[in-house]
């Protein structure tokens, strides 16, 4: 019950960032209403994607301090279990979707006990090569498709179909994921204040102490990662029905695992706001980029370009991320 | 029954013997001092007794338990305290969620630990301050909220090391103001590493010394700052001699 | 047999470049303690640098070693002075963040200039001849000297690093910078030579490395993958680690070709269903998890 309450409970933030907050979730929930540019509805469905994916990085990534950057085996998990059931099975989303949570936690568990033996550069290079490992598998088994991959055929389904989450219209796949979307936001809110989320900002700051005050250091990152796991599970099943078509390269690569990653840091990893605002500059920035410039004669690569000057610039002026420059502002007015 | 009870405990590292065959106990809610030349194994002892470092020998009982093997959370989980050395409290956390950390080890409860973390503050006399980020505070009172932290855990035996390390004279009465309440007001027993002579022996029930990690005096502070080996070990063998009618 | 022994054999002189590749990792992990994960990426650029310079200019590709070698210096120089010195003043979080905004950087510049299609190089002295070990073992001339030329750069560095002034104060500052900077050597100067030479190995690997690899932007990830795997065997920051745990995982990546051999030695047909050559890589990867995890220091650990 407290739990549930402290989720609700935004007290501690600044009135002005819980009105501008408020703003833009009337803003989230009437979008649709007036845009019809498909373009800016895609933008906004991946905007969202990827906060949820942001703020599952945030929880072990932002407060625990522990630089995953494997996340996208999740992603694939929670991907090929939503597609494959649907595909061999007719298994509805909603069914499949918590079964890819269980399963990407599992697996989670079983490579997060070795995982965190290891600290900082060490740990974040073999969450790659674990993620990468996996990857591989699933571009040779042909039981989901190798490298191939899968895709649903949206012919045989009625549309709307909320079972199994096939659309026609984007719309309908842009409320699912806003729910998500909210839902995420209240967990972490309450996550940052609970027993865990305090002692994973301790462990942040030193393993040692945190120990000397009876936290399992070992456990309590684990758990945390299998948290953030389920978070990226749960997209990684939308994402099937929402593309349709998923590929062991786009699902579970590299890239996809830094963008998750580098979204939480440039908002500002450990603050709630952090990965929204990430993915909320990157992903317009991305898509518009990649539009204006990436089609037009030949400047392919020019998008990712700009992008990545803009994340040296940050990590280099302001490792604390979009985030931690407004902080820095507002306490330079406070004083 | 003694609260905590050192058996013949050794510790090795390679070939080198950083706590030799030491055995010494602590009653319930006793002070007891330990003081010692640098390098003498002082916080190597700590290391062993809280589980930080695996012991090569002996044995460490606590509460009339075995807890020689355990680690580090096991120890603080049965009652068994400690702050560091060289770090504060976390400077990335404000007081209060700092020794609501600590707290946290005792509820589940988000409320209560908030309550419990108030008290402690109040006690401390830290409750103006409690929204700060540790890392702007000055050291000292860095060092008050580590011990805050630490009793948040609701520790049964506490142990400080160098809490008083480089403070001024006044702040040093805070501190000692801090450790007194927590020994002689909550009744809990503290063990001090100090090289603050003054400090330990005006708080001490009892003073152990260590040099070359070897116990070499323990008993009440007066007898054992008259113990020769002890001046021998802080003053050096050839100032003994050449003083002895001085002393 | 022939299969094995050529298996073995393409896994040593693939592996002697691998070493020379991983040898910048080490040698600017052990001076700064950063991972640059844009190492991968200067490899493509020597990549480039050597399958350009030879297009160019028409001598063989095996001489643009020299060139490939300054071009790396610079790069590296460069990328210190002008990123990373910034980028250590802050936490570890922001230093990943910052090697990984390099390496998409470099990367994509690689894509906006060269395009994204394979390239490969078609005329030089070598290409096409093989040499024959013996055996019934036969191997690209290429690759041999490729092989051949990467030990000896790599003994050239390691020389500079042992045997001279220089490569003493840069020792002293992979032990303790803070000491090394007490006894009066320029910290800052050292860590850009430690980029300097590690961007210069790497590069003259790449340059010998598109002898007979074909290249393109995104090439850069899986060496940079393959030279974590080394480094973590051999033990980070250490120079004779790098080069034998390059061997080793250079027979890493010739598993297939045993699988091969063993496929036909026990005549099982499970084993000729796998689909091992896809797996290449995802041996590598598993090295790097299972030393890391079961022996953190590497084989031959000297820091840490």
């Amino acid at each position: 019950m407290e739990t549930l309450k402290s989720a609700f409970d935004f007290s501690d933030f600044p009135r002005l960032d819980i009105s501008i907050a408020g703003i833009i979730a009337i803003f989230l929930l009437v979008f649709p209403l007036f845009s019809h540019s498909a373009f800016a509805m895609a933008t906004m469905i991946q905007f969202l994607m990827f906060s949820v994916y942001g703020m599952g990085w945030n929880t072990i990534g932002g407060y625990g301090g522990q630089v995953d950057l494997g996340k996208a085996q999740y992603v694939g998990i929670g991907a090929y279990t939503t597609a494959v059931l649907l595909i061999r099975w007719n298994i509805p989303f909603w069914f499949s979707m918590p079964l890819g949570v269980c399963l990407a936690m599992a697996w989670s568990f079983i490579i997060g006990y070795p995982l965190f033996r290891l600290k900082g550069h060490y740990f974040a290079i073999a969450t790659i090569a674990t993620s990468l490992v996996l990857m591989d598998l699933f571009s040779v088994w042909e039981f989901v498709g190798a490298a191939r991959g899968l895709e649903i055929s949206p012919i045989k389904y009625h549309y709307p179909d909320f079972w199994r989450l096939i659309f026609k219209k984007d719309i309908y796949y842009y409320y699912v994921i806003l729910g998500f979307f909210f839902v995420g936001i209240l967990y972490v809110n309450g996550f940052r204040r609970s027993r865990l989320g305090f002692q994973l900002r301790s462990i942040r700051d030193n393993e040692e102490m945190a120990s000397s005050l009876g936290i399992n250091v070992h456990w309590a990152k684990i758990k945390t990662y299998a948290i953030a796991t389920a978070f990226v599970s749960v997209v990684g099943s939308f994402h099937a029905c929402y593309i349709k078509n998923i590929e062991p390269q786009d699902t579970m690569g590299l890239d996809l695992s830094i963008l998750i990653a580098l979204m939480a840091m440039l908002g500002g990893a450990g603050s709630l706001w952090g990965p929204i605002i990430g993915a909320a500059v990157l992903i317009p920035l991305k898509s518009y980029l990649k539009a204006w410039l990436g089609g037009a004669a030949g400047l392919a690569g020019i998008d990712l370009v700009i992008y990545a000057v803009i994340i040296m610039l940050i990590s280099a002026l302001e490792p604390r991320g979009i985030w931690g420059i407004v902080e820095k502002v507002r306490r330079r007015r406070w004083q | 029954m003694a609260l905590l009870e050192v058996l013949n405990l050794t510790k090795t590292f390679g070939g080198l013997s950083a706590n030799q065959d030491i055995s010494f106990s602590v009653q319930e809610g006793e002070l007891v001092g330990i003081i010692g030349p640098n390098g003498a194994g002082k916080t190597t002892l700590f290391n062993c007794i809280s589980g930080f470092y695996p012991v090569s020998s002996g044995k460490v009982i606590f509460n009339g338990k075995n807890i020689t093997a355990l680690k580090a959370h096991e120890t603080a989980r049965r009652g068994l305290a400690r702050t560091f050395q060289i770090y504060a409290a976390s400077g990335d956390l404000t007081v209060i969620e700092n020794v609501m950390v600590g707290c946290f080890m005792r509820t589940r409860s988000r409320s209560k630990a908030q309550a419990a973390a108030e008290e402690i503050l109040n006690e401390f006399n830290l409750t103006g301050i409690g929204d700060v980020f540790v890392g702007e505070l000055p050291v000292a009172v860095q060092k008050r909220v580590t011990m805050a932290t630490a009793l948040g855990s609701g520790p049964r035996l506490l142990l400080l090391d160098e809490v008083a390390a480089g403070l001024t004279p006044n702040e040093i009465e805070e501190i000692m103001a801090n450790i007194r309440h927590i020994h002689s007001h909550l009744g809990i027993a503290v063990m001090l590493i100090e090289h603050v002579m003054e400090l330990v022996m005006k708080v001490s029930d009892r003073v152990m010394v260590l040099d070359y990690g070897r116990k070499i005096a323990d008993g009440p502070p007066r007898t054992v700052a008259k113990d020769p080996e002890v001046i021998k070990a802080y003053l050096g063998e050839r100032f003994v001699r050449e003083h002895q009618e001085m002393l | 047999m022939d299969i094995l022994i050529g298996s073995l054999v393409a896994g040593v002189l693939i592996g002697m470049i691998l070493a020379l590749v991983a040898l910048g990792l080490t040698i600017i992990f052990g001076v700064m303690d950063i991972v640059n994960f844009a190492h991968g990426e200067f490899l493509m650029i020597g990549m480039y640098t050597g399958l350009l310079t030879a297009q160019a200019t028409g001598i063989d590709p095996l001489l643009t070693l020299p060139v490939a070698a300054m071009v790396g210096f610079l790069l590296g120089v460069i990328c210190y002075y002008g990123f990373i010195k910034y980028l250590v003043r802050g936490p570890m979080v922001a230093q990943l963040l910052g090697t990984f905004g390099l390496m998409l950087f470099l990367r994509n510049l690689a894509l906006l200039i060269f395009g994204s299609e394979d390239q490969a190089l078609h005329r030089g002295i070598l290409i096409g001849k093989s040499f024959d070990l013996g055996m019934g073992v036969i191997v690209p001339a290429t690759k041999l000297a490729a092989a051949l030329l990467s030990v000896i750069a790599f003994l050239a560095i390691w020389l500079l690093m042992n045997r001279t002034k220089t490569g003493k104060a840069l020792t002293a500052t992979a032990l303790n910078a803070r000491g090394a900077r007490y006894m009066g050597i320029p910290t800052d100067r050292m860590n850009a030579l430690a980029w300097g030479i590690g961007g210069a190995s790497v590069t003259m690997a790449g340059a010998l490395l598109v002898n007979f690899w074909s290249v393109n932007p995104f090439v850069g990830i899986l060496f940079t993958m393959i030279a974590f795997a080394i480094v973590a065997l051999g033990g980070f920051g250490s120079v004779p680690g790098a080069f034998f745990a390059g061997l080793v995982v250079g027979m890493i990546m010739e598993i297939p070709g045993i699988w091969d051999f063993l496929t036909y030695a026990l005549n099982w047909d499970w084993m000729a269903n796998v689909p091992m050559t896809s797996l290449k890589y995802t041996f590598v990867y598993l090295a790097y998890f299972i030393i890391m995890v079961l022996r953190p220091r590497g084989l031959f650990g000297w820091k840490r």
